[in-house]
C-alpha cells in the first residue's frame, strides 16, 4: 500500500514538474532561510551559557546620580570587588577585568594586542575558560604573570613550550613570565582575550593604592554568589555597604553610585549597558519572527498550490473510493504525498544552507556554525519539523482531497468550491501583506541607514588618517616629520576622535545663575589646531590659541549642549564663566557648535574640551586625496624611523565611525536578504496560481477569444483578480510596517521620518512584482490558439 | 440478490426540484444479466449508483442479499463495495498515473490481499482479458477497447458477486464493443449478476432482461431468455 502510494506521489510529482518544482524551491528557500536564521538565533542565545557557574555569576553595572544627570560608567569603582569578598559571606569570589591593547614583544615577534585584558586571579575560579597548562588557581596570582591563548602562543613562540617564559609590555615597560596556556575563548563569549594579565600587576606594581579608589569607575567587575544565596537580598544591602565604606567621599563630591546585579549569561543580549559587540535580544525576535514568517509564507504556497490542483486529483480519488479506498486510507495517502515533498525539500535544505553557511557566517559577522552536520541534533529538529510541515501543509488539501463524492467527480461535475478560493485568497493576501511588510521595514531600515552615513555631523572626517602613538615619546618628533610630509595637509593630536570612546570628567561649571554646578561632562584633551582640523565650527567666543599662554591650563571650551545643560540662553552668555575640573581652574573662553561625536543613536551629550598635551595619544593627519598609498608608506617609514618598537597601525575616521553602525547595517543586510527570499517565495506561489487559474479557465479563454477579446483582454481579465488581492495586502501591511517601523526608528536620536512616498514605492513594487509573475502565464494563455484550448474540454 | 422498494431520490436545488427515482422497485436474482434502458434523464445513472452503493437513496428499501443497506454509513457501504461490488464505466476511469498491472491490482490492495497473491490474481486476470503484455504500459499507451478490458479485469479481479456497468461500450467502436460485451456474458455465465446501463439495443440483446426506464420508474420489462 505505502509502495503504491509512493509510487503515485512520485509519478504525479513528475507529471506536474512545474508545480512539483515551485511546490519544493518554495518550501525549500523557506526552510533554508529558517534554517539559517535559527543558527544565528541559536548561537545568540548560546553567549556565555558555557560557564558551569552560570547561574551564580553577576555582573555589577552601575548608576552614578549626581544633581543634574545619571550617568552610566561602564562598570563600578576599583574598590568595589575586593572589598565585596570581605564584606558579605555571599560573594564567593569576585573578578575585576580591564580591556586594554597591550604591545607585546617576544624577541623580534610584536604585536599591538587589540583582546588583551587585565583580570583578578579568581578570573578562572569564576570562568570555565580551559587552562591546557598552568594551574588555573594560581596562574594570575603573581603580578607581572601572564596567560596565553593556545593561538597567541603559536603567534609568539610557534610549537615550544611557553611555560616559564617571558614577554615584554607595553613597548619593553615590563617583563610578563606566561604562567598558563588558555584553550581559545570561544567566539560566544562577551569576554574577549587573547592573553590576560595578571590584575595586581597594575594594581600593585604600576598602580599601587587602585584597590582602594571608591571613587575610580569604569572597571567591568563580576561576582560569584555561593550556591543558594539570594541576588536580590544581596543588591539590597549594597547601598549600605557604599554608604559605609565611602559615604564621606560620595557626600563631597555629590555622586552617588548605585550597583545593579545582572545575570552574567542573561547580559549579551539582554542588558542595556552593551556596546556595539553585543547582541540585542530585539534583534533576536525580529529574525526568529522573519523566520516563522517565511516558513508560513512557504507553507501557504504549498497549502495554496495543492487545493488549488485538487480538481485534478478529483478523478484518481473517484476511482479509489470506487475501488474500495476509505476516506482515512485517502488522507493518509495526500499527507503522505505532503510528508514526501516536504522530505525532498528537507534534503534540498541541507544541501543549499551547507553551500550558503560560508556567505552566511560572513553576513552575520561571526562563525554561527562551521557546517551543516555541526548541528545534528539541529538537523533532526528540522527532519522532524518538515515532517510536521508536511502533516500540517498536507491536512487541509488531504481532507478537501478524501472527502470528494465519488459519484460527483466522475461524472465530471466537479467544480472547485468557493470556500477553498477564499482559502487561497486568503492566503495569498496574508504572503502578501508578509512580503510588502518587509519591503517598507527595508526600505526604512536604508534610509535610516543612508541618513546616518551622509547626515551632517557638524565636523570633517573626510581623508583623516588616526594613528594610536599609545602615549610614545616620540610622538612629537613623528607629528614634526609628518606634517612636512608632501600630501600631508595637517596633524594633530588629542585624547579621542569622533565615534571612539572619550574621558568623562567630574566637573564644576558656573551655570546660569552663578552656582559651581556638579556635573559629569565628557571630555576630550585636544591640542591647538585640533577644532580647524576638524572643521569644528564655533558658536561663541574664541578657539584654543597659541597667542594666550593661559589657554594651555586655564580655558575650556564647551559644546552647545553643554551650554544649555547649564542653562544658557545663548553660548555667548557662558563664554568667561569659570570652570574646576579635575584640579585645573579657569575661564570657559569659547562655545563650539555641537558635533557629533558619538553615533546617530545618541544625543549630542555636553561636551568638554581642554588643551592637555599629556593626554592626547590620537595622532590625526589630514591627507590630500592624491597619491594615498605613497603617502601612506611615507608616513609608515617616518613611524618605523621614529617608533621602531611599536607596530605602525592606522585607521581611516569615515569607516571608524560607520563602524559604529556595524550592527545596524549587518542588520539591515540580513533584513534585506530575508525580504527577498519572503518575496521569492510569495511571487513562486502566486505564479503557481496563476498558471492553475490560466489553466482552468483555459475554455473560457478560448471562448473569449471566438467572439472578439484581444490579447490585452484576457491578460487583464487573469491579472484583475490577483492584483486585487495585492491591493488588499497593500491596505493591510502599511499601518503594520508603519507601527513597527515606527517602534525601531525611536532608538535612533536622529531618525528619517516615515513618509509617504515609501509605502507608495513598497506597493507599485509589489504590483509591479505581482503583475510580471501573472502575466507571465496570462499572455501565454492570451496568445494560444483558441482552437486548441476548446478542443481540450 | 437484489431487492429494492419503492426506492425515491429527489435531487433540489433552490428552485428546481428533480425526481429522479420515484418509488422504484424491482429485484435482481443472483446470477441475472440485466439491462437497464431509456432516455436521458429517466434516472439510469442515479440507480446504478445506488445500486453500487455509491449515493444514498432518499426513502424507500434496498437488500442486497438480503441485508437492508439503505441507511448504511459511508464507511459501512464501502466496505461492502469493496467486497461485493466491481463497476465498469463509459469512460474506463483508469488511473492515469498507474500501470495496467497497478490499476488491476488496486482493489486487492485495499482488501489487504498479500503481495504474492495478489500478482498471481492480477496475471491470471490479465492472462485471461489477453492483455498481459501490456502489463507496464500506462491507460495513455492503449487503445480504448484495451482500456476498457483492463477496466473489466479491475472490476473483476477481486471476484464480486455483483458487476455494475454504466454504459460500457460508449466510447468505443463496434468490434471493441462487441468483445468487452462478450467478456461480460462470460463473466455472467461463470456465476457473476451483472447489471448494465446501456442506450444500445444490440448490447441489451446479451442480456436476460431488459428494464426500461421513463422518469424515475420502470414502464416495461421484457424477459428475452
Amino acid at each position: 500500500m505505502i509502495k503504491n502510494y509512493f509510487k503515485i506521489a512520485f509519478r504525479n510529482l513528475w507529471r506536474h514538474r512545474v508545480f512539483s518544482l515551485i511546490n519544493i524551491l518554495g518550501l525549500t528557500v523557506g526552510m533554508t532561510a529558517c534554517f539559517l536564521i535559527f543558527l544565528y538565533v541559536r548561537f545568540e542565545l548560546s553567549y556565555d551559557k558555557f560557564h558551569s557557574k552560570g547561574d551564580r555569576i553577576y555582573r555589577i553595572v552601575c548608576d552614578i546620580k549626581t544633581p543634574t544627570e545619571t550617568m552610566h560608567p561602564g562598570g563600578p569603582s576599583w574598590a568595589v570587588g575586593p572589598h565585596l569578598m570581605g564584606g558579605f559571606p555571599q560573594v564567593e569570589a569576585a573578578v575585576r577585568t580591564t580591556d586594554d591593547e597591550l604591545l607585546v614583544r617576544k624577541g623580534n615577534v610584536k604585536f599591538q594586542e587589540k583582546n588583551s585584558l587585565w583580570a583578578d586571579s579568581s578570573f578562572f575560579q569564576v570562568f570555565d575558560f580551559k587552562l591546557i597548562k598552568g594551574n588555573p588557581k594560581t596562574a594570575l596570582n603573581e603580578p607581572l604573570s601572564i596567560v596565553f591563548s593556545e593561538s597567541a602562543v603559536k603567534k609568539y613562540f610557534g610549537d615550544k613550550d611557553p611555560i616559564g617564559q617571558t614577554v615584554l609590555l607595553t613597548g619593553d615597560g615590563f617583563t610578563a613570565k606566561i604562567t598558563g596556556v588558555m584553550k581559545d575563548i570561544p567566539e560566544n563569549s562577551m569576554i574577549k582575550a587573547d592573553m590576560i594579565v595578571s590584575m595586581n600587576t597594575l594594581t600593585r606594581k604600576l598602580n599601587p593604592g587602585l584597590d582602594d579608589q571608591w571613587g575610580n569607575y569604569g572597571n567591568r567587575t563580576y561576582v560569584l554568589l555561593r550556591p543558594g544565596a539570594n541576588a536580590a537580598a544581596f543588591e539590597k544591602q549594597i547601598p549600605a555597604f557604599l554608604e559605609k565604606m565611602n559615604g564621606t567621599e560620595m557626600k563631597q563630591l555629590n555622586m552617588y553610585p548605585t550597583l545593579i546585579l545582572e545575570k552574567f549569561k542573561d547580559a549579551y543580549l539582554r542588558s542595556d549597558r552593551n556596546d556595539s559587540n553585543s547582541g540585542s535580544i530585539k534583534n533576536v525576535y525580529i529574525f526568529s519572527i522573519i523566520a516563522v514568517f517565511i516558513l508560513l509564507i512557504a507553507c501557504f504556497n504549498f497549502i495554496n498550490l495543492t487545493t488549488a490542483r485538487s480538481a485534478e486529483r478529483a478523478k484518481e480519488v473517484g476511482i479509489r473510493k470506487v475501488v474500495g479506498a476509505g476516506k482515512q486510507q485517502l488522507t493518509r495517502q495526500f499527507i503522505g504525498e505532503s510528508v514526501l515533498i516536504c522530505m525532498i525539500a528537507f534534503i534540498l535544505t541541507i544541501a543549499v544552507a551547507a553551500l550558503l553557511l560560508p556567505s552566511f557566517n560572513q553576513l552575520a559577522g561571526k562563525t554561527l556554525s562551521r557546517g551543516v552536520f555541526d548541528n545534528m541534533n539541529f538537523i533532526g529538529i528540522l527532519f522532524l519539523a518538515s515532517i510536521g510541515i508536511g502533516v500540517l501543509a498536507g491536512i487541509y488539501p488531504a481532507l478537501v482531497l478524501s472527502s470528494f463524492k465519488p459519484v460527483t467527480v466522475l461524472k465530471g461535475r466537479f467544480t472547485t468550491g468557493t470556500k477553498g478560493i477564499l482559502l487561497r485568497k486568503g492566503l495569498v493576501i496574508s504572503q502578501f501583506t508578509i512580503s510588502i511588510t518587509l519591503i517598507i521595514a527595508t526600505i526604512i531600515v536604508y534610509l535610516q541607514m543612508n541618513f546616518m552615513r551622509n547626515q551632517d555631523l557638524g565636523f570633517n572626517k573626510d581623508q583623516m588618517m588616526v594613528i594610536n602613538s599609545n602615549g610614545d615619546p616620540a610622538r612629537d618628533a613623528f607629528m614634526h616629520a609628518v606634517s612636512s610630509l608632501p600630501n600631508v595637509k595637517s596633524v594633530s593630536m588629542s585624547s579621542s576622535v569622533p565615534g571612539g570612546g572619550n574621558m568623562g570628567a567630574y566637573s564644576k561649571i558656573q551655570n546660569v545663575k552663578g552656582d559651581m554646578q556638579i556635573a559629569n561632562l565628557d571630555l576630550y584633551f585636544v591640542d591647538f589646531d585640533y577644532l580647524k582640523q576638524f572643521d569644528i565650527k564655533m558658536a561663541a567666543g574664541r578657539s584654543f590659541s597659541r597667542d594666550f599662554m593661559t589657554d594651555t591650563t586655564h580655558a575650556m571650551i564647551l559644546n552647545e549642549a553643554a551650554v544649555k545643560m547649564f542653562g544658557y540662553r545663548s553660548p555667548m552668555d557662558a563664554v568667561g564663566r569659570d570652570f574646576n575640573q579635575w584640579g585645573r581652574e579657569g575661564k570657559i573662553i569659547g562655545v563650539m557648535k555641537d558635533f557629533h561625536f558619538k553615533s546617530l543613536q545618541e544625543v549630542i551629550k555636553p561636551l568638554s574640551m581642554r588643551i592637555e598635551p599629556n593626554g592626547c595619544s590620537l595622532i590625526s593627519i589630514k591627507v590630500s586625496g592624491n597619491n594615498l598609498p605613497g603617502t601612506i608608506s611615507s608616513i609608515e617609514n617616518k613611524w618605523n624611523t621614529l617608533i621602531p618598537a611599536r607596530p605602525f597601525s592606522y585607521f581611516f575616521l569615515d569607516e571608524y565611525f560607520d563602524k559604529q553602525y556595524k550592527s545596524e547595517q549587518r542588520f539591515g543586510k540580513l533584513f534585506l536578504n530575508f525580504a527577498i527570499l519572503a518575496i521569492i517565495i510569495s511571487c513562486l506561489g502566486l505564479l503557481g496560481l496563476a498558471s492553475y487559474s490560466t489553466m482552468q479557465r483555459t475554455r473560457e479563454i478560448g471562448i473569449r477569444k471566438v467572439l472578439g477579446a484581444s490579447v490585452g483582454n484576457i491578460v487583464n481579465l487573469l491579472s484583475k483578480d490577483f492584483l486585487r488581492l495585492v491591493g488588499i495586502a497593500v491596505i493591510i501591511a502599511s499601518p503594520i510596517a508603519y507601527f513597527s517601523m515606527h517602534k525601531w526608528l525611536l532608538d535612533f536620536a536622529y531618525r528619517i521620518p516615515i513618509s509617504w512616498w515609501i509605502f507608495v514605492t513598497a506597493a507599485v513594487t509589489a504590483t509591479l512584482i505581482a503583475i510580471i509573475t501573472v502575466s507571465f502565464q496570462a499572455i501565454k494563455a492570451a496568445v494560444s490558439n483558441p482552437v486548441k484550448s476548446l478542443r481540450t474540454e | 440478490m437484489i431487492k429494492i422498494h419503492d426506492l425515491e431520490k429527489i435531487y433540489r436545488t433552490e428552485e428546481v426540484e428533480t425526481i429522479a427515482l420515484n418509488k422504484l422497485s424491482f429485484q435482481v436474482n443472483e446470477g441475472e444479466f440485466v439491462a437497464v434502458m431509456g432516455p436521458s434523464g429517466c434516472g439510469k445513472s442515479t440507480l446504478l449508483n445506488i445500486l453500487g452503493l455509491l449515493d444514498d437513496p432518499d426513502s424507500g428499501s434496498f437488500l442486497f442479499n438480503g441485508i437492508e443497506v439503505a441507511g448504511f454509513n459511508e464507511r459501512k457501504r464501502a466496505d461492502l463495495r469493496k467486497r461485493n461490488i466491481g463497476f465498469v464505466f463509459q469512460s474506463f476511469n483508469l488511473i492515469d498515473e498507474l500501470t495496467v498491472f497497478e490499476n488491476v491490482e488496486l482493489p486487492l490492495i485495499y482488501l489487504g490481499v498479500k503481495s504474492d497473491e495478489r500478482k498471481k490474481r492480477v496475471e491470471e486476470m490479465l492472462d485471461k482479458m489477453q492483455i498481459m503484455h501490456r502489463r507496464n504500459h500506462y491507460p495513455q499507451q492503449l487503445s480504448g477497447g484495451q482500456q476498457q478490458r483492463v477496466a473489466v479485469a479491475r472490476a473483476v479481479v477481486n471476484k464480486p458477486k455483483l458487476i455494475l456497468a454504466d454504459e460500457p461500450t460508449g466510447n468505443l467502436d463496434s468490434s471493441n464493443g462487441n468483445e468487452v460485451m462478450e467478456l461480460l456474458t462470460d463473466l455472467n455465465e461463470q456465476g457473476t449478476t451483472i447489471i448494465m446501463v446501456t442506450h444500445s439495443e444490440h448490447d441489451a440483446r446479451y442480456s436476460h432482461r431488459i428494464i426500461r426506464m421513463l422518469d424515475g420508474q420502470t414502464v416495461t420489462e421484457n424477459i428475452l431468455v
